[in-house]
């Protein structure tokens, strides 16, 4: 559709816009440079799930020479906060302090030493000596909820968010649009089933890493690898007592955050040291940290409860979700918010029920990660549909066929949730779902018979159907700012995060087309809380929608400035003139390159072409995704080999094909590792068992299978040149897909991810002996 | 971060038991290296045996296979001298050891000296009957890899240096098969399954099925390996390759960790060893893709 | 201790801690290619090349360096071979985040230049050092392939070492 339009910039495949300077690795990220004098910081973690700190004697380790700080929470004042990386004012309780008074958790913080290199910081952190009140611990959700006699937060959450005082609820949800239990009496059927989703973590290669300083200005640079700078910043400048001006968040080029990095989990840290000290602080995270004090997937148990009709007709849907967001609540109830929000919807069913109880437990930290809670709730509906599909004797294609969301149609439930309060109804104005249905179906060859590749093989297909958002509506935006160059070049600033995924490059992209020139004339900056507007950062599938938008506009704006400086002089309306290929053209022939229009304006008309737009949408448009896996399936060993997945995705125009299709093998990937391998294992003290890539196993390139990806472009009337999301919702078909695919090649299903051979083989053996 | 006060350097495996014995302090042996990053050894110094001349890998007139300890897993599974060796089972072995860089570095003996249940070489070796040669300054002494294994992360070496290992001619013959099985595709395996089956006249004369991580060491199924001593070849049940699996099954001693229960793995082994007699006896009607067969 | 090591192709004599890796040594001195990712060897960010052949730094003593060759991605920018790998991989949009990329781009050099098979299977192989959490490895051995495809084309340059 787009490609038809003749854009010159988007839809194409331009260079992305940092590619060869990663690809020559160039000293890009946080951590490639070095600052006189920079200290290290090392962690002195817990050892217990729940345990006061009465005391912590640092004079050993301070004695070390080459310590230069050691800090616990004596010397750090408590002010309540959240980490996560959300708008003001957060959804999430503010439970957290900077040095906790009890440790919550196997690995919370304890002190923080900063000494001359990172072997000095770890032998002084064997020199600490702790004396602790052990309490005792919850590592079990369901107790969790149950018990108010030991609570994991004993202060009250000042935003009511919150049960800390009360109880372990961290979050509770309870929105209905009709009457579910009602409606479930009249239902011809109803399938009730248990789903159980791991804790997993983000895995970005680059671990969290922050250096900070204070410069000659006496003010605080914070240098750190985050998708949220801005409201770094915000957060930054409330636990410390500064004023935002007194402090500048740098983000250079970032290794990778999938939502991990959507929270404040070191800058604090090396702020305060680099503010006692007066020296750099450096704090990088070790894998072993990654797995146990970055942030999960939230574990959850999500039970469904669907009443149907003979005839497929979905009349009730419940959803009930049981997550354990850990140690604090960051993210706690809106990524549980988003696990039926951005789910249900699916399917629109008159009456839906959304429940949610999130507890705190002693368990290490839930948090951000791609998806945002949407697969979770994905992998529960979509298994669900099949089991429904089974029990209605049904063809599972069908069923989703007769009720999913379709053109027009409302979806309530953004209404009744929204960001954590009352949010916006959503009315689908695009979408490519039947589309991306009947192509994913003819790439993976749904309804034929498909032969194992031997004879004690069994194989089999499956399907799920996905949405998202694109941005949160009515919350997220962003702003650009865009200025010409002499040479025809313009500067392109955006707080908008690139993360990886490219946004640098898509946004240059939106700025060439309105600008007409081709996108390497782009130079941009992201982000810089002193150069760059504001943006609420890399989250929620919002930059290409929402900071897209402003970038549109502020190019806009710097067109007309540039059209009205020529009108003037070429004696024509400023509306007469097109800009494209690079040039200015008015009537009679008139014409200017884009280098001459810029010298022009700034030598004689002695003006700068510049403008700064801010874009915020009332309106979430969801991406659409059909989502296919063949599998087969050793059925004595339990092994699985996916041979293919396919996916189908509606992201509104493509803007750039192989970055869009790069955002979906990249989620395929990970999904792959959510449903067959990946998993966080805790013992029942709240230890991490595995926390090193041996024993936490991510995709490599011989588990990814052939994948299929198919761009179903729509226009969505909303978005930036008919642009929605592409970062999120390919994440959250792949399991229900590979996980119906094994059920249709075994006929047992796996209710529990990730569905490892010996789940697999379990499971099959549980059946045949029943 | 790994503090060691000294970093020596062997040019004779004798030279490296001199300047580990030398002091002060505890020495212990380097090679590839990649498994002390992960765990640190507690000790002084230590003494890299890279240039010490053991990385050789030679095959004898006789036809004995000779492997230095400290010979890299690369270096093996690229070797032609290994290739014909018992139907490529140690390529496939090495080669299927940790990524590509890791065996770039890790050697043979290191994989054997620390002596995990999982020990990725150790069962291909024990079904091909390896000796490891183990020497200090004076002595020098042969033992059969069966035995070299104490319990885990111990062997019988103490403070001597494991030069090399030796397989004999008989064993290059061998009908051969392993698996390998793992949660992702590199992976430490869950279960190792191999078997090497000496043939002649039809009759099955050695039979060796040599099992991983399934027990506190890597381990023979020697009830298993006598159920098909004097079997022929072509009129072998399927019942009493079931058989022989199961009794395989039973020999081992699996436990529960997080990565598998020990029912899992005990039935793994059934299922694994009945798949690789099969596939070693050459019976491609009854058998299986199997992941791990391919040569690289 | 006192190492000398050929870095790059120059000679260099760096003091070092006789436990450090050669990751940590390697960043000291500029390397900046060399990323930290998991320090355990499994995710290769911090591929170098020890005497032509990848190993993950992290893991290696930077002791053993001593009279051997490092290669690092620095020492190859004017590599025809690499030079077409990068072009590749961006041309690809291999490139997302790019802390893997210099990990990937040393595997590969080193896979092509051993005079390896090129099939999906050994590209993948090869890769198997090298975790990439953005791409699913899609786009990176796409242009992998394309260079294989590229290099078995040209009657000089199949798998040849130079």
């Amino acid at each position: 559709m787009s490609a038809s339009k003749n854009r010159h910039a988007v839809g194409h495949n331009v260079e992305k816009v940092d590619a060869f300077k990663l690809a020559r690795g160039e000293a890009v990220y946080t951590d490639d440079i070095t600052r006189p004098g920079m200290l290290t910081a090392k962690v002195l973690r817990s050892p217990h799930a729940h345990a006061r700190i009465v005391k912590v004697d640092v004079s050993a380790a301070m004695a070390l020479e080459g310590v230069a700080d050691v800090i616990w929470h004596e010397d750090v004042k408590a002010i309540a906060h959240t980490r996560a990386g959300q708008s003001y004012p957060e959804p999430s309780p503010y439970d957290t302090v900077i040095m906790p008074h009890k440790a919550r958790f196997i690995g919370d913080r304890v002190a923080v030493v900063a000494a001359d290199t990172a072997a000095i910081a770890e032998k002084a952190l064997k020199l600490i000596e702790v004396q602790y009140e052990i309490l005792p611990a919850i590592c079990d959700m369901d107790e969790a909820l149950e018990r108010t006699d030991v609570l994991v937060h004993e202060e009250a959450d000042p935003l009511g968010i919150g049960g800390g005082g009360k109880s372990n609820v961290a979050a509770h949800i309870d929105k209905q649009v009709g009457d579910v239990d009602a409606a479930l009496k009249t239902c011809d059927l109803v399938v009730e089933r248990v789903y159980h989703l791991p804790r997993v973590q983000a895995s970005h290669i680059e671990p969290h890493i922050s250096i900070a300083w204070v410069d000659e200005d006496r003010r605080l640079i914070v240098r750190t690898s985050t998708q949220v700078p801005f409201h770094l910043r915000r957060i930054l400048a409330r636990i410390l007592e500064m004023s935002e001006s007194q402090i500048r968040v740098i983000k250079p080029r970032v290794g990778g955050g999938f939502g991990d990095k959507q929270e404040m989990v070191v800058e604090d840290l090396v702020s305060v040291l680099a503010l006692r000290t007066g020296r750099p602080v450096r704090l990088e995270f070790t894998r072993a940290e990654e797995l146990i004090a970055a942030r999960y997937r939230h574990p959850q148990r999500i039970t469904m409860t669907t009443g149907v009709m003979k005839d497929g007709t979905m009349v009730a849907n419940r959803m009930h979700v049981m997550a354990d967001t850990g140690a604090y609540g960051s993210h706690a109830l809106t990524v549980q918010g988003n696990t039926g929000q951005k789910v249900m919807p699916m399917y629109p069913a008159p009456n839906i029920h959304f429940l949610v109880d999130c507890v705190y437990t002693n368990n290490p930290i839930s948090g951000a990660f791609r998806g945002y809670g949407a697969p979770q709730g994905c992998f529960a509906l979509e298994s669900h549909m099949d089991e429904v599909a089974r029990e209605l004797g049904m063809d599972r294609l069908e069923l989703r066929l007769k009720n999913h969301i379709r053109l027009g149609d409302t979806d309530p439930l953004s209404a009744k949730l929204g960001e954590g309060r009352e949010g916006l109804a959503r009315v689908v104005r695009s979408t490519g779902l039947d589309e991306a249905i009947v192509q994913g179906c003819e790439a993976i060859g749904w309804g034929q018979e498909k032969k194992p590749s031997a004879p004690h093989l069994k194989r089999g297909v499956g399907m799920a159907l996905a949405m998202q958002g694109s941005g949160i509506a009515g919350v997220d935006w962003g702003a650009a700012t865009v200025k010409l160059n002499d040479d025809g070049s313009v500067n392109l600033a955006v707080g908008a995060t690139d993360i990886g995924q490219g946004s640098d490059t898509i946004l240059a992209q939106f700025c060439a087309e309105e600008l007409g020139i081709p996108t390497e004339k782009v130079l941009v900056l992201s982000s810089d809380t002193d150069l760059t507007p504001f943006d609420v950062g890399a989250y929620a599938s919002s930059t290409t929608y929402v900071s897209g938008g402003a970038v549109v506009k502020a190019a806009i704006k710097v067109r007309e400035q540039l059209a009205e400086v020529l009108g003037s002089t070429w004696e024509c309306k400023a509306g007469e003139i097109i800009f494209a290929d690079s040039k200015a053209t008015g009537p009679g022939g008139k014409s200017m390159t884009m280098a001459e229009v810029a010298m022009f304006a700034l030598y004689d008309a002695k003006i700068q072409p510049m403008a700064t737009a801010s874009h915020m949408s009332n309106e979430s448009p969801p991406p659409f995704a059909a989502q296919f896996a063949d599998v087969e399936v050793d059925p004595e060993t339990g092994q699985v080999e996916v041979l293919k997945i396919v996916s189908a995705v509606d992201c509104g125009t493509v803007v750039h094909p192989r970055l869009a299709q790069g955002q979906v093998e990249g989620a395929v990937a990970q999904a792959l590792g959510y449903a067959l391998f990946e998993e966080v294992l805790l013992d029942r003290s709240g230890k991490v068992l595995n926390p090193n890539f041996l024993d936490y196993k991510i995709a490599s390139a011989l588990d990814v299978p052939p994948m299929v990806t198919i761009l179903v472009e729509t226009d969505e009337p909303t978005g930036p040149h008919g642009a929605k999301a592409a970062g999120e919702v390919p994440i959250d078909g792949p399991a229900p897909a590979i996980v119906n695919a094994i059920c249709d090649a075994v006929g047992v299903r796996n209710y529990r991810i990730p569905a490892t051979p010996e789940r697999v083989w379990r499971g099959i053996k549980e059946a045949t002996q029943e | 971060m790994w503090e060691l006060k000294e970093y020596r350097f062997a040019a004779t495996a004798q030279e490296a038991g001199a300047l580990r014995r030398q002091g002060p302090g505890k020495g212990a042996y380097i090679a590839g290296g990649t498994d002390m990053y992960l765990q640190p050894v507690d000790c002084d110094f230590v003494v890299d045996i890279n240039n010490a001349g053991l990385s050789d890998i030679a095959r004898t007139p006789a036809g004995d296979l000779f492997l230095g300890a400290a010979t890299t897993l690369h270096n093996i599974a690229t070797n032609p001298l290994v290739a014909d060796f018992a139907e490529g089972m140690l390529i496939q072995a090495a080669s299927h050891c940790g990524n590509r860089p890791v065996r770039s570095t890790a050697t043979v003996g290191g994989n054997l000296c620390h002596a995990l249940p999982s020990a990725d070489m150790a069962p291909v070796l024990l079904a091909l009957d390896a000796t490891c040669y183990i020497a200090d300054e004076e002595s020098q002494e042969s033992v059969p890899l069966a035995d070299f294994f104490v319990s885990p992360r111990v062997t019988v070496l103490d403070d001597r240096l494991l030069v090399g290992l030796a397989l004999p001619a008989e064993a290059a013959t061998r009908r051969c098969a392993s698996y390998k099985l793992t949660r992702s595709a590199e992976d430490i395996s869950l279960v190792q399954v191999v078997v090497a089956l000496g043939v002649e006249n039809g009759k099955i004369e050695t039979a060796r099925i040599a099992l991983g991580a399934v027990a506190p060491v890597p381990m023979r199924a020697v009830l298993a390996e006598a159920q098909l001593v004097g079997q022929s070849v072509a009129d072998i049940s399927l019942d009493l390759v079931a058989d022989a699996a199961a009794i395989a099954a039973g020999e081992c001693e699996p436990r529960d960790d997080h990565r598998a229960s020990a029912e899992y793995r005990r039935d793994m082994v059934r299922v694994l060893t009945r798949r690789q007699i099969m596939k070693a006896l050459h019976d491609e009607t009854t058998i299986t893709k199997d992941s791990g067969g391919t040569v690289a | 201790m006192k190492i000398e090591m050929e870095l790059n192709g120059r000679a260099v004599t760096h003091e070092i801690d006789p436990g450090a890796n050669l990751l940590s040594v390697l960043r000291g001195m500029g390397q900046f290619s060399v990323k930290l990712g998991c320090e355990t060897g499994d995710c290769g960010s911090c591929t170098v090349l020890l005497d032509g052949e990848p190993v993950n730094s992290c893991v290696v003593a930077a002791a053993r360096t001593h009279s051997h060759k490092v290669t690092t991605l620095e020492g190859l920018l004017g590599d025809p071979l690499m030079k077409e790998l990068q072009q590749e991989l961006v041309d690809k949009g291999a490139v997302q985040c790019g802390y893997c990329s210099p990990g990937i781009l040393i595997s590969l050099y080193a896979h092509f230049r051993a005079g390896n098979e090129l099939t999906d299977h050994h590209l993948r192989e090869a890769l198997t050092g090298n975790l990439c959490r953005c791409t699913g490895y899609v786009k990176p051995l796409e242009a992998a392939l394309t260079v294989a495809q590229n290099q078995q084309g040209g009657p000089d340059e199949q798998g040849g070492a130079s």
